[in-house]
């Protein structure tokens, strides 16, 4: 039964976004994956939520600047798991543009596990669903290892 | 005496409240998110999706802040979901249930209404989160406000339908002398039961105490995995009861024809009652100040109740 | 009063918008700049292009052996500005429409753009040499001698040409003032 229940898990990733010192580019386009009726997110049964206790899906936006690497470390720690991280932007994947800067620690992943990378400066729409999509595939896969 | 209790055993684990209520709640939450979505002009969610959300939910683990109340904190959504669960048992639909014997009492109504609420004040006050205590107090706010429209409603329905205070009454009243919907006494309190719902649902202007943007959903900040599926059945539930409540006072009409005619018939009429009350407005209004909303309650809902409660007292 | 209302109806009557796409397919503008792509056989080496490159992701390598200068881009910290289109001189660079660029976190580092670019061989003593635009330099002459052909030739044997060339047009320069 319970076997069975979990093939329907991955059916409703619940979003949430931490912006790690982006320039908000990509949360902009975040936003519009959600708001904007020609994307519509929520057909994918994802819903952003505020709190990151709700949360399965991390969408990390930024370069993770110095200053804000504490707290971002510290929300990450409050989502419960089995949960999976998506970095939106070429920022959190490479530094991108920002890259060896003094005020950037640097890659996402070396601090934060991440599953998914969806370089863009910004990703379209599109490809950030895409990244969603891959994100809940690795999701189903790791549920299953689990059981 | 103990086939009484059977029976409501049944009336709360089963049918009206119980698996039928959580059911249909979790069923018209997922036509509500379409709904929504069209009138937004995208497609929307899966309609199953609600039952999707408690499923991925329950494989979640649990988190408790170091600084909250655990036995509170873990106990509040458990008696939210009770509560709502037993005000489903006690509201009759029209031609199918008559409701337990002896406990449909709009009184009884009013005060268990109030444990959904409660629950919320509860864990929002014992998660030791400041945005929580934001939330709750919210909460706590908008309950006082909706009570006394919704008070005045039901009095004035009681009072119309000669003194009955018992719900299988009223619906008696009504099915002898037609339904309230076409008596233009009760239009104001009809109008004012609308603009309850959504307040008591906290959607649309309401949306205050769980604002997601200015409080970070409020009073259900903290919880996590199972204790958030508690609390979304206890919203699902609650949605029942408020449709079947509004159905029962104002619209019991039945149809000629026996449970299987009339249970379908009865789930059109809270389908439409939805529509209304809930989509249209969730789709379509954005979030009040909690002093607007507050005024908004003691103005314009209860004065429509009193004109009603007048209306049925001198007309009487 | 309630224009909003009329708003809902008109949303309801015309329809979801939602484009098909984790479903089916989407639009895509021909001009949206996607993925760079190089064309290794148009290349020129350069290097114009690593060094305008906002996000520096571009990194041109010559191999051990000399047989050609590897074009590394790195899609994860491209922005898809487009200078390194604008800049190409040859036109090697193009910025296509695809989009579909998201992976998991395995492929972070292989997610690159890579081409060989190799340095042709000169037809006269087989050293290698640098690439030239042998595209537009194909027509016309420098001096006497035909663009085509001395294009294909490294610097010292071109060199060697152009100085035979000399040697031969004075001969038939002095021919032809005497004529006239």
């Amino acid at each position: 039964m319970h076997k069975y229940l979990k093939r329907f898990v991955h059916k409703s990733p619940w979003l949430y976004r931490i912006n790690a010192g982006s320039c908000n580019g990509c949360d902009v386009e975040l936003a519009t994956t959600a708001l904007i009726p020609r994307y519509d997110v929520e057909r994918l049964g994802c819903k952003y939520c505020g709190s990151p206790r709700h949360a399965d899906i991390v969408l990390i936006s930024g370069p993770l600047t110095t200053r804000v690497k504490e707290r971002v470390l510290r929300v990450y720690e409050e989502i419960p798991r089995p949960k999976i991280t998506v970095a939106v932007g070429i920022c959190p994947i490479s530094g991108g543009v920002f890259r060896d800067s003094y005020s950037i620690e640097g890659p996402m992943d070396r601090y934060i596990p991440i599953d998914v990378n969806v370089p863009g400066c910004p990703p379209r729409p599109q490809a950030i669903m895409e990244g969603i999509l891959k994100a809940c595939e690795i999701w189903k896969k790791r549920i299953v290892e689990v059981a | 005496m103990v086939n009484d209790y059977i029976h409501a055993g049944i009336a709360m684990l089963i049918f009206p409240g119980g698996l039928f209520a959580l059911a249909t709640g979790l069923l018209f939450k997922g036509m509500d998110r379409i709904a929504v979505a069209r009138l937004q002009r995208r497609v929307g969610p899966p309609m199953l999706q609600p039952v999707f959300d408690i499923i991925k939910l329950s494989t979640k683990e649990i988190l408790v802040p170091e600084s909250a109340n655990e036995t509170v904190f873990k106990l509040a959504p458990m008696m939210g979901l009770m509560g709502s669960l037993v005000c489903a048992a006690l509201v009759p639909i029209a031609g199918v249930w008559n409701g337990i014997p002896g406990a449909g009492d709009i009184f009884v109504l009013l005060y268990l209404f109030s444990l959904p609420a409660l629950s919320f004040i509860l864990g929002g006050s014992s998660s030791s989160s400041p945005f929580g205590a934001i939330g709750f107090s919210r909460e706590m706010v908008i309950m006082f406000a909706y009570e006394i429209p919704l008070l005045a409603t039901l009095l004035a329905v009681a009072v119309r339908a000669d003194w009955q205070l018992s719900l299988d009454g009223i619906i008696a009243y009504q099915t002898a002398n037609g339904p309230f919907l076409l008596d233009p006494i009760m239009i104001p309190a009809f109008l004012a039961y609308l603009m309850f719902i959504p307040g008591t649902m906290g959607i649309g202007l309401f949306d205050i105490p769980e604002a997601e943007e200015e409080v970070i959903e409020g009073p259900v900040l903290e919880y996590s995995g199972p204790l958030l599926a508690l609390f979304n059945l206890m919203s699902a539930v609650k949605l029942m009861v408020v449709l079947n409540l509004g159905v029962a006072l104002f619209f019991p009409l039945l149809l000629p024809g026996g449970i299987w005619v009339n249970l379908p018939f009865h789930l059109v009429k809270c389908l439409a009652l939805m529509l209304v009350a809930v989509s249209l407005f969730r789709a379509s209004t954005g979030r009040l100040r909690i002093d607007q909303a507050f005024n908004f309650f003691l103005k314009y809902p209860s004065s429509l109740a009193y004109v009603s409660l007048l209306g049925a007292y001198l007309l009487r | 009063m309630l224009p909003f209302l009329k708003i809902l109806v008109r949303n309801i009557i015309k329809g979801p918008a939602t484009e098909a796409f984790p479903f089916g397919e989407t639009y895509t503008p021909k001009r949206l700049r996607g993925r760079a792509e190089l064309d290794p056989s148009r290349c020129l080496t350069c290097g114009i292009c690593s060094h305008v490159c906002a996000g520096g992701a571009i990194a041109m390598t010559e191999s051990a052996d000399g047989r050609g200068m590897e074009f590394r881009l790195w899609h994860n910290t491209c922005t898809f500005c487009g200078l390194c289109e604008h800049y190409c001189p040859a036109n090697a660079i193009t910025m296509t429409n695809d989009w579909h660029l998201s992976h998991e976190q395995s492929e972070k580092y292989t997610c690159c753009e890579v081409q060989f670019v190799e340095y042709p061989v000169c037809e006269k003593c087989g050293e290698r040499m640098l690439p030239r635009l042998h595209q537009r330099l194909s027509k016309g002459l420098v001096g006497s001698v035909s663009t085509a052909e001395i294009m294909r030739i490294c610097p010292d044997c071109r060199r060697l040409t152009s100085a035979m060339h000399q040697i031969k047009s004075k001969v038939s320069l002095t021919a032809g003032r005497s004529n006239s």
